[in-house]
């Protein structure tokens, strides 16, 4: 139905309150959308008058009332400040975001950016990947910040892999919980009723505090419970007006004090029938996955192989034994496990994995690869605290004990009660045991040795002439290697990694960008213990954060990206190549959308592009060494560093 | 043991397929330059690598340098291989370019003596 021109308001009239003035604007603006609609039942154009806006009129929409305070004398956010640093936090990695922009004010000038200090990122999946390889490596979590909704979907990958690597973070987002408080526009899209029922799965534990009182507890029992093993990121969303609003009441605020859990011992008669298996047994082997938490954990596992004199074989998730051990089996993990009589897995997310085989044909199929009669005992968290809906759980693998309990912690008293089971006609032979795993190891060793030979000088540069080479240029150093490649096992087979700081651990999750920054995080626990950090880095990891260097820079961290540029996602290139040769075609196009190519992606230019050393490409061999040797001499004095290695395949 | 494993199946590969003929040992004597287009066009390198020092899918891929078979036991292994070896059919890669690919393996440099090299010795 057209409207009359008699029907537009009287904007012209000067007692015309705000709402108002901006519906007849809006109504105006309806009828100037409508032309020839209002042609057609108006044939005569109408003049409509305009008049601007009053003093009145003006004020009411650009001053505030005058009751409303323009300053204010302490705010939420100093209070969360103060909880963060009765749990000493050290830094607070973000990507900055309005919705907490309350604490990050706090941080900056209440703390003037100490304890926390910011680190900051271009994404918050970096953030979160950050403190996943801080946390391993400092032995203790740092915290996050990002924004609610967004910030926490960029975040969620990596606290995924935190949470299937059972890694502590301290995560916050922003949120702004009452809608009458949000400005038209971003604030609504960025804010939700329950902004962590996105990543609940991938957490242990979650709030969103209505007080300041609420969040202290919330905020130290978070921390709690992210550092009781099995560990695991923890969240609290944290409303803007709790954190810009002044504090009503700070005499009536406390913080509770923190405390450290103690992390559970397995039950002693537990331990006990565990150790009199393992000392009766011909052939013992101990399988560790994410055992080692402290420098502790490793020394721990020392004591108690040479205890029994048995196999070792860890399957990387951390740092748990030494490569040149004697006792270290883990090259030949197979062999060792299919002779064992008892089965000890301490930590482990997969140990199915490590007793079955799996063929990945047409009709899918495993079986066992462990003897008749193995006995498997279990010793650990995995049990204690686990979700449903995301399989991180690995296939089932039926045991004959299973013992609840922290391995690092129990490991003391298990080594007592093994030494105690020990006879001393068993001692003997397992001294003999100990001697013919040595020599075993040794073979290992010397085939790895006799392997990495094979296309040694060849371009692209193969990737033991990667790792021969870095070595070489660290060995000396108080070297700490801080992320790999998939695959990438060089440093295991051939260097003396002999502390838990010597290796970080994997992803968790799999989840790819997980490698840069989490070694970024971890060189930045290094850099206060003044270690030598070095990460190999696969290129299509690499293309999920590359503005992880900018942080680098940025924070001046040191650490050297060793790029394994096979300029592919090779694994996906793989998979592809085996689907079509089941159907019977060839590989000449499993490069179509797996591979980095057409153009080649020129690292060391971007690299440079952020601030960092970059040199590179680098295609022959003999160039690697020299060029390890300049970036070195960067990272040395405290500045990040990027060699691009073009490399083959694995 | 894992390739003698493999040279069994092999063989018996050989028997059921009928390639132990002797036109195709006439063809055993392959080209190696031809071999190693044909070893890079049909993916060998993606698992055993470049210079065929072996790798990884799922499980570890063995080192080709060491392979020990012949021609038409290595073309029969390729129809149907063990574990997660993708298979290769005669339209893929033929006997002949079987035999192209063996002749470009053995061309290649293989082990050395590890002791020769101070990288390897630290």
């Amino acid at each position: 139905m057209p409207r009359k021109p008699e029907d537009s308001p009287a904007l012209d009239q000067p007692a015309a309150n705000r709402r108002n003035f901006l519906k007849g604007a809006a109504l105006s603006g309806a009828a100037a959308l409508t032309p020839a609609e209002s042609q057609a039942a108006t044939p005569v154009p109408q003049q409509i008058k305009i008049t601007p806006p009053g003093p009145r009129q003006l004020a009411a929409d650009t001053h505030p009332p005058e009751a409303d305070p323009v300053n204010q004398s302490s705010s939420g956010g100093e209070f969360m400040v103060d909880v963060l640093k009765s749990m000493d936090i050290d830094y607070m990695v973000m990507m900055c975001a309005s919705s907490f922009r309350g604490i990050h004010e706090a941080i900056v000038n209440y703390a003037d950016n100490r304890k926390p200090e910011i680190i900051t990122t271009a994404h918050e999946e970096i953030a979160n990947a950050m403190a996943h390889g801080y946390a391993k490596m400092a032995e203790k979590p740092i915290a996050t910040i990002f924004h609610g909704t967004v910030g926490v979907q960029h975040a969620s990958m990596a606290l995924y892999n935190a949470w299937c690597d059972r890694v502590p973070i301290l995560a916050f987002c922003g949120n702004i919980i009452e809608a009458d408080k949000r400005l038209p526009g971003a604030e609504w899209v960025h804010s939700a009723v329950d902004p962590l029922a996105m990543v609940r799965d991938m957490l242990k534990y979650d709030d969103q505090p209505a007080s300041l009182q609420h969040f202290a507890e919330s905020a130290v029992r978070a921390v709690k419970i992210a550092t009781t093993p099995p560990m695991g990121p923890v969240m609290l969303s944290l409303d803007a007006e709790l954190q810009e609003n002044p504090i009503e009441n700070r005499a009536g605020l406390r913080i509770p004090k923190y405390t450290p859990v103690i992390p559970p011992v397995g039950d002693p008669g537990a331990l006990a029938e565990a150790a009199r298996l393992l000392a009766n047994a011909e052939n013992p082997v101990i399988i560790v996955d994410r055992m080692t938490r402290t420098p502790a954990g490793l020394e721990r596992l020392v004591a108690f192989a040479e205890a029994l004199q048995c196999a070792v074989v860890d399957t990387g998730g951390r740092m748990n034994f030494p490569t040149r051990h004697p006792l270290n089996q883990s090259q030949r993990g197979r062999a060792v496990i299919a002779q064992a009589d008892v089965i000890l897995g301490i930590e482990m997310n997969d140990l199915w994995g490590q007793l079955h085989a799996h063929s990945d044909r047409v009709h899918r199929s495993d079986r066992g690869v462990t003897r008749a009669g193995a006995k498997v005992i279990t010793l650990g968290n995995r049990e204690m605290y686990s979700k449903s809906n995301f399989q991180d759980s690995a296939r089932f693998q039926e045991a004959d004990l299973t013992i609840a309990g922290d391995g690092e912690s129990s490991l003391p008293l298990l080594t007592e009660l093994v030494k105690k089971a020990v006879t001393s006609d068993r001692k003997s032979a397992h001294e003999e045991r100990g001697k013919k795993l040595g020599a075993a190891r040794l073979a290992a060793v010397n085939l790895a040795m006799s392997d990495a030979t094979l296309g040694w000088d060849a371009s692209p540069v193969s990737t033991a002439r990667v790792a021969a080479e870095l070595y070489a240029q660290i060995k000396d150093d108080d070297w700490s290697l801080v992320g790999s490649a998939i695959r990438f096992n060089w440093p295991q087979r051939l260097w003396n990694m002999d502390k838990k700081h010597r290796w970080n651990g994997g992803s968790g999750g799999a989840g790819i960008g997980y490698n840069a920054p989490a070694a970024l995080g971890a060189a930045l626990a290094n850099k206060a213990k003044g270690r030598l950090s070095v990460a190999i880095q696969g290129d299509g990891d690499f293309m999920f954060v590359p503005s992880t260097l900018w942080t680098a820079a940025h924070h001046r961290i040191p650490l050297l990206y060793v790029m394994h540029n096979n300029r592919a996602y090779h694994q996906e290139y793989m998979y592809l190549q085996a689907m079509a040769g089941r159907r019977g075609r060839g590989a000449t196009k499993a490069h179509i959308g797996t591979t980095l190519t057409d153009p080649n992606v020129d690292y060391a230019t971007v690299a440079r592009g952020m601030g960092i050393y970059g040199e590179g490409p680098i295609t022959d061999p003999k160039e690697l060494g020299p060029a390890l040797k300049r970036a070195l001499a960067v990272v040395r004095r405290g500045e990040p560093a990027l060699v691009d290695v073009v490399t083959d395949q694995r | 043991m894992k390739v003698l494993k493999y040279a069994l199946l092999a063989a018996v590969g050989c028997l059921t397929f009928g390639l132990g003929s002797p036109s195709f040992a006439q063809q055993s004597a392959g080209d190696a330059a031809r071999g190693k287009d044909k070893y890079m066009a049909v993916g060998c390198f993606t698992c055993h690598g470049r210079s065929g020092q072996g790798g990884a899918l799922n499980y570890p891929a063995p080192a080709l340098v060491d392979l020990p078979m012949p021609a038409d036991a290595l073309a029969a292994f390729l129809r149907n291989p063990v574990g997660d070896m993708p298979p290769y059919a005669a339209a893929v890669l033929s006997n002949a370019d079987v035999a192209d690919v063996l002749s470009f393996i053995k061309s290649l440099p293989g082990r050395k003596d590890p002791k020769t090299f101070p990288l390897l010795n630290q």
